[in-house]
């Protein structure tokens, strides 16, 4: 649900820019949930390690990819040189073949292998800033740069170290702030007055040097199922040690920007949604990780993640399980390993609008029934538990709501209105027209102008290309054409970023023969079915996107006037730890900073309540929801 | 102040030239065919190199002479550049440019704005978890700052102190923390409190956005400094005052709608505004009364 990610973003850039060093963000893959900020850029090997291992725990393993991430900029998000440039260049100054050792375990596809060389490459690579740094101690501002570069490096290990041995992250964290301090004792304008605190420097530099070879560049590594930067002591120590679940750098499960616009049939009609138990209830299940199970509940994921505002959500993205942003493959083994179908089948993530006219489920249509397709996502995709009948009948009444965008070029029967451009028009008469090489049939024969541009039927129309493994893998269902103009980009693996490049696949790819013109007309035509009205929200100084926030969760806390009167303990415990989590990351996002406490106070009141829930001590729950929503009252002109 | 910083940067003042092999080459056009920009590195650098690119991009073509600009070291990098004349503008804090002023007369040209001000404040951050209430429960604690050399991140943190009457302004801070670190950064720093690492940082009131959510909830801050001037965009003497008109125009034009987008590739302020050296004249008092400069 957070909606603040263009504040956290744009408040990021600003601390950024008043920094009076390199930002190095020692801080950790986070698993901070759909909230997450806007990463600080990773060193190029540190990404390529982190994506690494992350891939290594992947089953099957792409070899291939894992390639491609240490040897290429992984499309940009790696910036500046690859890590393999980098390896390379730092085993000519050090005299180390680190990255012959990488090539050999690719080459072998040996995965204990590359965990291995690459660990060792990545702390190595940190022992060698760190003794560069050593020799430009007569240069601060030299040696400093240095220690940034090694403590970019030390960011991939470093949430593993914290998580797993906390008393060495904190040995560890001094010496970094020694290592800054001894460098940083004579000044901005640079000096020859006064050295760099040698012994102070050199201290802190053997604790991490011996650290990092005792536990990153150990003779061998203990075999294991499971590729993690664990200190390898620690791994010794205790087998099963790992780590909370993390996502590789590079990923990205913000909200999109600009935000979608939401569109509810029950608002259109005047119907407030606290006076809709089970709609409100839905929405706040939409929007919550806690139906879910590990990784995804950890690390925030929810149904509102990828279909945000019940739309697409363009920008999510996972390496290693996303082939391109706003696609993924859930059926992998990285959500739910019983549930790994052992098949690179990624696809496009579709808008919900108008769920409740576009059956069947899937893009493949392979639930008929909406519920069948929610407990499937739950239970299966995101391992979570058996949802309770409550739990599906609110998600899918909730999701039932969602209706397309007003379509302005389109009457009620879905033909062009009179307003409509000429080449428009022109592309209608194109669209609704039988062609022989079609058996006859039309554009309109599929995508019905009458029922939502989709007859609601799977067919192989041969969009699965070459990847289709069998006669029968190669169908999808036919998608609704409305609002498709801000869904970018098209058919299920996303491979047309236009619609002039669909209509161009069309063209050929059943020798209909349009002409130039043609093509344009029907493309004009589709873009002007393909509109929606006012497709994102809009903020302004009171309007923000914290405020948005505020009123959804308000909105879901008012089920509590139904939850707790029924004593349902079950549903009131979901609903107050979805909703003070998610209170708790969005005060964040608050523009007005300084009330920010008063948001964690209010999230503090929720899992009182929670207690209160818990323990089944209905008549203090509810004086404390009474408290709690004249509290929130008394706040409600400052949480902004 | 530690004895051995204020001397340091006392002598530094008469050895800027010592750094001048840090900076890059000059580019190799002619003295008055163009303009150079030096851009501290306040972010990931090669992300700056990035940003270079577009944005002296958008200056050659408003100005209609070749912009070039390279990353420094740190910020004594680019004001020396400055001085020097290697580079002929430069971004930097407050505190830096008010030494490049009182050194060899650096001129400021634009501030930036944020949240509709040219001002911000320095802020205490401490854990929640740490008993610490008050300024007085600091005493003895551990503290980190960003640079010694930091308006925000260390000489403004330190006035709080003096001015609650908890140090003379020309102690050594010592004398009140246990320990002082300067962890390079206000992410470093702020990470050390969050981490437990250290009981108190002393850096920028924006710094804890530099934390996940998650441990923003772990922190609070016990006090906030008087208003400090934003970061600057400052010009070495002497240069051509055409060109500085023309870059202060371009530079006012990215306030526009049609031009905001470039803004992140300037360290992402909200825009600029034209600056004089009234507004820092009391940055360069406190350095002064710090022992910063002479």
């Amino acid at each position: 649900m957070s909606s603040c990610e263009q504040l956290f973003t744009c408040l990021q850039r600003r601390v950024q820019g008043v920094l009076a060093a390199a930002v190095v963000m020692i801080a950790v893959v986070q698993p901070a949930a759909a909230h997450i900020q806007a990463e600080a850029p990773w060193h190029a090997i540190a990404y390529a390690y982190r994506n690494t291992l992350f891939m290594l725990n992947l089953d099957p393993v792409d070899w291939g990819l894992i390639e491609r991430m240490l040897t290429t900029d992984d499309g940009g998000r790696i910036l500046g040189r690859p890590a393999s440039d980098r390896l390379i260049e730092l085993d000519q100054t050090a005299g180390t073949a680190h990255w012959q050792a990488i090539e050999t375990a690719l080459m072998a596809e040996n995965a204990a292998a590359l965990h291995a060389a690459t660990t060792r490459a990545l702390s190595s690579a940190i022992r060698q800033h760190l003794a560069n740094a050593a020799a430009a101690l007569e240069q601060p501002g030299l040696a400093g740069a240095e220690i940034d570069q090694a403590q970019a490096l030390y960011r991939a290990l470093a949430d593993g170290i914290r998580e797993t041995d906390p008393e060495g992250f904190r040995a560890l964290g001094l010496a970094w702030l020694e290592l800054a301090s001894s460098v940083r004792q004579s000044g901005v304008i640079g000096d020859d007055g006064l050295p760099a605190d040698r012994e102070a420097f050199s201290s802190a530099r053997a604790l991490l040097a011996s650290y990092l070879s005792q536990n990153f560049e150990p003779a061998a590594f203990a075999p294991r199922g499971r590729y993690e930067p664990i200190p390898e002591q620690r791994f010794l120590a205790d087998p099963f040690a790992k780590m909370a679940p993390w996502l590789p750098p590079g990923s990205d499960i913000n909200d999109q920007d600009p935000l979608p616009r939401l569109v509810l049939n029950f608002e259109e009609q005047g119907i407030d949604e606290r006076d809709v138990f089970l709609v409100a209830f839905g929405d706040m299940l939409f929007d919550s990780p806690e139906i879910f199970g590990d990784p995804a509940k950890s690390l925030g994921l929810a149904c509102s993640t990828c279909h945000n505002r019940s739309d697409a959500n363009q920008r999510f993205y996972i390496g290693g399980i996303s082939p391109h942003p706003g696609a993924i493959d859930v059926d992998g083994s990285f959500f739910n390993a019983r549930f790994n179908d052992h098949r690179s089948d990624p696809l496009d993530i579709p808008s919900l609008r108008g769920l409740r006219f576009t059956a069947p489920y899937g893009r493949d249509g392979r639930f008929a029934s909406l519920r069948d397709f929610t407990r499937n996502v739950i239970v299966n995709e995101f391992k979570g538990p058996e949802p309770s009948p409550l739990i599906l009948d609110a998600l899918i009444a909730y999701m039932l709501e969602f209706d397309f965008l007003p379509a302005p070029h389109l009457e009620r029967d879905g033909r062009l209105k009179v307003t409509a451009s000429e080449a428009a028009k022109r592309g209608e008469v194109l669209f609704t027209k039988a062609f022989p090489s079609m058996n006859g049939q039309s554009c309109a024969s599929c995508h019905s102008p009458g029922s939502h541009f989709t007859d609601n039927h799977v067919h192989d129309i041969g969009s699965a290309g070459t990847g289709a493994a069998s006669g029968f893998s190669g169908a999808f269902d036919t998608p609704t054409l409305l609002g498709t103009l801000h869904t970018a980009p098209y058919f299920h693996d996303g491979r047309f970023s236009t619609l002039a490049e669909v209509v161009a696949w069309k063209d050929e790819t059943f020798g209909l023969g349009l002409d130039e013109a043609e093509k344009s007309d029907l493309t004009a035509y589709l873009q002007a079915v393909g509109e929606g009205a006012d497709p994102y929200q809009i903020f302004d100084e009171e309007a923000t996107p914290f405020r948005l926030m505020v009123e959804e969760l308000s909105v879901f806390l008012s089920t509590l006037d139904t939850l707790i009167p029924e004593r349902d303990r079950e549903h009131a415990d979901l609903l107050l730890r979805t909703v003070a989590g998610d209170m708790e990351l969005d005060a964040s996002a608050m523009s007005n900073r300084d009330a920010r406490d008063k948001t964690l106070t209010l999230a503090e009141r929720l899992w009182q309540l929670r207690d209160m829930v818990l323990r089944e001590a209905w008549d203090e729950a509810v004086v404390a929801w009474k408290d709690y929503q004249e509290m929130a009252d008394a706040y409600d002109s400052e949480l902004r | 102040m530690p004895e051995s910083t204020r001397r340091t940067i006392m002598k530094a003042l008469g050895a800027l030239a010592l750094t001048a092999g840090i900076a890059p080459l000059r580019p190799a056009f002619a003295e008055d065919a163009g303009l150079t920009l030096a851009f501290i590195p306040q972010e990931n650098p090669e992300k700056l190199l990035g940003d270079i690119e577009v944005i002296t991009a958008y200056l050659s073509g408003r100005i209609g002479v070749p912009v070039q600009g390279f990353v420094t070291l740190d910020h004594a990098a680019a004001i020396e550049a400055l001085r020097s004349g290697t580079a002929d503008i430069s971004f930097a804090g407050a505190l830096p440019y008010v030494f490049a002023h009182e050194i060899f007369g650096a001129e400021i040209l634009l501030a930036e704005v944020y949240r509709g001000s040219s001002t911000y404040t320095a802020r205490l951050f401490v854990r929640k978890d740490s008993g610490i209430e008050t300024l007085a429960d600091l005493r003895g604690k551990t503290a980190a700052f960003a640079d010694p050399i930091s308006e925000s991140g260390y000489l403004y943190p330190l006035d709080i102190l003096a001015s609650a009457g908890l140090l003379e302004p020309s102690a050594d801070p010592h004398v009140f923390f246990r320990e002082v670190y300067f962890a390079g950064g206000y992410q470093q720093a702020i990470q050390a409190v969050a981490n437990g690492l250290v009981d108190v940082a002393g850096v920028s009131e924006f710094s804890d956005m530099l934390l996940t959510p998650a441990q923003q909830t772990d922190i609070r801050w016990v006090a906030e400094s008087r208003p400090i001037p934003s970061h600057a965009v400052i010009a070495r003497p002497s240069l051509d005052a055409d060109l500085k008109s023309a870059f202060k125009q371009a530079m006012l034009d990215l306030n526009t709608p049609e031009n905001r987008y470039l803004l992140k590739h300037v360290y992402g302020p909200d825009g600029y505004v034209l600056a004089d050296h009234e507004a820092y004249r009391e940055v360069t008092e406190i350095a002064r009364r710090y022992g910063l400069l002479g």
